[in-house]
């Protein structure tokens, strides 16, 4: 099955750079073969954290003049807000290195495919 | 990644084995040179106490650096201290140096307690590592400011910093102080004696210095959405 969808490929391949019928489609200026890795997937831009908290911070820093003392219960609940934040960034993490839903993570695949490489020398 | 390593490489021992150096094979655990965890006796260990112990008995364990020890007077946070202020790795002029520090402090303390009326002699602190470790929480700043790129300009972004990074970040501005700002012909121990006691009664250039690190978040602070972590 994959035989066949091989040369599928291949002829496809070639129909789009013969240049019979028409200009060629395909001008490839390096070999048409795939690298032995794979590109990593962008995550997901996130959101700022704990900004709220920041901003009780600051207010009461304005008010206090900067007196840490006086800021004491705001700069607890900042810091609290800030262990949970990144404990939460580690379990999402942690959650995408072993549970991938079906797929394979991007480090992962290049591991496998680095231990079985294009082979580019003949044997 | 170290899962992956550690599972392949279990039965494997080297024939040159690694001691006292900094890198080991992940599969090496972290010595442990408290003396309080191993004077509990075993009824009272927790089942991840007794699990650590078993895992413990089986694997390698580094060996413990030099400057760590399991006496009384062995402290992580003066250690650091200590290694940040040696230079061209003299560990024992920087060591003499905090001592010296240290014996200074308390001098001066003692001696403002003896002039002292009765009244304020309570509040009065003459433990120097006490006021060592107030010192450097009085220096430690609560959030920083990072520079993020955002529309082809750089913007000061108020950002939350970690243990680690504020700790390192109240040492170096103590060490720097001490270093740059004060007469030049006054020894270090005398420098940081100085700017040690202002940081604890919150005065001095360190504290002036986090707060105008406060003041720069604070007026930066509508930035504070550029972040994305």
């Amino acid at each position: 099955m994959a035989m066949q969808g091989g040369t599928a490929l291949q002829e496809k391949v070639s129909r789009m750079l013969s240049r019979k019928h028409k200009k060629p489609v395909l001008k490839p200026n390096k070999p048409l073969v795939l690298k032995d890795e794979v590109a990593n997937r962008k995550i997901k831009k996130g959101e700022a954290t704990c900004v709220t908290e920041m901003s009780m911070m600051m207010a009461c820093w304005k008010q206090n003049n900067f007196v840490d003392t006086l800021c004491s219960n705001e700069m607890q609940s900042f810091y609290k807000c800030v262990e949970k934040a990144q404990i939460a960034v580690k379990n999402k993490s942690e959650q995408h290195t072993i549970g991938q839903s079906g797929r394979l993570q991007p480090k992962q695949a290049t591991i496998l495919l680095k231990r079985y490489p294009n082979l580019h020398v003949e044997i | 990644m170290a899962a992956s390593v550690t599972g392949l490489l279990k039965p494997w021992t080297p024939r040159v084995l690694l001691v006292r150096w900094s890198r080991y094979n992940p599969y090496y655990l972290e010595p442990e040179p408290r003396k309080e965890v191993y004077h509990i006796p075993e009824t009272e260990l927790t089942p991840e106490q007794k699990e650590e112990r078993e895992l413990k008995s089986v694997r390698p364990i580094k060996a413990a650096t030099n400057s760590v020890t399991s006496s009384v007077f062995n402290d992580p946070v003066l250690s650091k201290f200590v290694n940040m202020m040696m230079k061209d790795g003299d560990k024992i002029i920087a060591k003499g140096i905090i001592t010296q520090t240290l014996e200074n402090m308390k001098r001066k303390q003692v001696e403002k307690y003896h002039k002292a009326p009765e009244v304020k002699k309570a509040e009065i602190e003459c433990n120097p590592y006490v006021i060592f470790h107030q010192a450097l929480e009085n220096c430690k700043p609560v959030i920083g400011l990072a520079s993020i790129q955002k529309g082809g300009k750089f913007y000061q972004v108020p950002i939350p910093l970690t243990d680690n990074r504020r700790r390192f970040l109240a040492m170096k501005w103590m060490i720097t102080e001490c270093r740059d700002n004060k007469h030049r012909r006054t020894l270090m121990y005398e420098k940081l004696s100085q700017e040690l006691l202002a940081a604890f009664s919150k005065e001095g250039n360190v504290v002036k210095r986090k707060h105008e690190l406060h003041k720069m978040a604070e007026s930066n602070r509508a930035y504070a959405h550029y972040r994305w972590w």
